[in-house]
């Protein structure tokens, strides 16, 4: 078997997402888990580099490990971080989680490994920028405006919650 | 050259030539931020009516800067006892790491470029979105109000004017049809986007002062009110790293304007093109970085609630109509 720039950068990089994801599950603070949480979304968009999907990997990069991220940020910090977790539970439940675990990684692999995908030549790696836009103001056109309505009303919505909070603070 | 690398094979040599390239440039880099310390440093000086500094290293204070580093490699490594340990030990790296990534797509001259990728310009805007991270996690692994304090206002600052920043070059944008850094400078050819896209310089040009957290934005660290911000509990080699994320973005920063409003490597007069590219990178780039210290001696800080509506109230609106004017000369004339 031979390796490839790309398998092994494929490989480096689902390490990352992977590890990431376990230690948010694994870690007891709630900033770590943050932390882990961004090295997994950082991990997504090299996969997306990989498949040629440039424009996605920015996208991700800036709307998940830069604004959500921040946000549960600001949220855990302004609030109570010092919440530890509840004391682990026992040595059998452990065991057969793992079990559980080994034979859910077993099912999926063989599942994978004999799906065959037909591959089929596409130009969609090409000017993928370009192609998105185009897809989105044509085709996809009534979507996507109904995601900006949504989006507005969102907006509206939370400066009227703003609002009220201010009126509150005002009156006592 | 960086494509036929890309192609070929992996290997030892591979990787080797990968290495090699991408520590020179970090030594580049170095060697900037070390004369650009010192440049700063000189100009601020005589813009106060002073020297600056001129005993270490002959007259011009040459080896002042290294000298400094040194010391703060020699300085010993404190990690408060209250502190978060592992945070405030990663904290630096999250905050260096992206503003070396961002250097990556920049295009230096029409050779000289590491990686040509299609949305160069989204990806410079996205990675240094995550050093905030890196502001943000120090401060708070301090455990210290003043460093809180400090992080929590370098995030909200550099994410309020992250917005203004990206509006404002949505203009270069629609004129060049590309995300690419390549093409942008090719679409320069015929007039700087400095010329066809005042509105949008000026914007950008105040926006990316806050994001590198320069005078008069640079609230993170008013040392009046905060001590000196989130970097209050470092100290030594880990303090360093911060301010070489500061000093390397304001590379960046420069390089970026250079090649987005500024004509990148192309010559201001077509007869003028026998001087090479990358002499005129260089003269462009470094009359930016002079106009950041320049800033830096002349304005006094804002106030903090200012900034935000500033940002929100002015930079945005603005930015947001150059759009719409753009649009419009770009479907009437073009």
């Amino acid at each position: 078997m031979t390796f490839s720039g790309e398998f092994l950068a494929f490989m480096g990089i689902a390490l990352v997402a992977i590890i990431g994801g376990v230690l948010l599950l694994n870690l007891t603070k709630v900033v770590h888990m943050v932390v882990s949480l961004i090295f997994t979304f950082v991990a997504i968009a090299g996969l997306y580099v990989l498949l040629s999907a440039e424009f996605v990997a920015a996208v991700q990069i800036l709307i998940y490990s830069g604004a959500i991220t921040i946000i549960m940020l600001f949220g855990i910090m302004l609030t109570k971080h010092n919440d530890e977790h509840e004391p682990k539970t026992g040595k059998w439940r452990k065991i057969l989680v793992f079990l559980g675990v080994l034979g859910f990684a077993a099912a999926v692999y063989l599942g994978i490994y004999n799906f065959n995908i037909e591959q089929v030549p596409t130009t969609l790696h090409e000017n993928n920028t370009m192609q998105i836009g185009k897809a989105l103001y044509s085709k996809y056109i009534i979507p996507f405006e109904l995601t900006s309505v949504l989006l507005l009303v969102a907006l509206v919505g939370s400066i009227i919650l703003a609002k009220n909070e201010k009126k509150e603070a005002d009156d006592q | 050259m960086i494509e036929e690398l890309l192609q070929s094979s992996p290997g030892w040599a591979n990787f080797g030539i990968f290495f090699l390239l991408g520590a020179v440039l970090l030594l580049i880099v170095l060697g900037f931020v070390t004369y650009g310390i010192l440049a700063e440093r000189k100009v601020l000086g005589y813009m106060q009516l002073r020297h600056g500094p001129n005993q270490v290293g002959g007259k011009w204070g040459l080896l002042q800067t290294v000298a400094d580093v040194l010391k703060l490699l020699l300085k010993e490594d404190i990690i408060p006892k209250a502190a978060d340990r592992p945070l405030f030990i990663i904290a630096p790296v999250i905050a260096f790491a992206p503003s070396f990534m961002v250097l990556a797509t920049m295009p230096f001259t029409d050779k000289f470029q590491f990686a040509d990728i299609g949305v160069g310009l989204l990806y410079y805007i996205a990675v240094s979105g995550l050093t905030t991270f890196g502001m943000l996690l120090g401060g708070w692994a301090s455990n210290n109000k003043y460093a809180l304090l400090g992080g929590m206002r370098a995030s909200a600052q550099m994410i309020s004017y992250e917005i203004p920043l990206v509006m404002s070059v949505l203009g270069v944008i629609l004129l060049t049809g590309s995300l690419n850094l390549n093409d942008m400078v090719e679409a320069q050819k015929h007039g700087w986007f400095i010329i066809l896209q005042p509105i949008g310089f000026v914007v950008f040009f105040i926006a990316s002062i806050a994001e590198l957290n320069r005078t008069p934005f640079d609230l993170p660290e008013s040392e009046n009110e905060l001590v000196a911000g989130y970097h209050v509990e470092y100290s030594g080699f880990r303090w360093a790293f911060f301010m070489l994320a500061e000093y390397v973005y304001l590379f960046a920063m420069s390089a970026l304007i250079t090649v987005v409003f500024l004509g990148g490597w192309l010559a201001p007069i077509s007869f003028l093109d026998f001087i090479p590219g990358a002499v005129w990178f260089a003269l462009k780039f470094s009359v930016v970085v002079f106009v950041y210290i320049w800033l830096r001696a002349t304005l006094p800080r804002f106030r903090a609630d200012k900034l935000m509506e500033f940002g929100w109230k002015v930079l945005l609106p603005i930015a947001l109509a150059n759009i719409f004017l753009t649009a419009l000369i770009k479907s009437l004339f073009f």
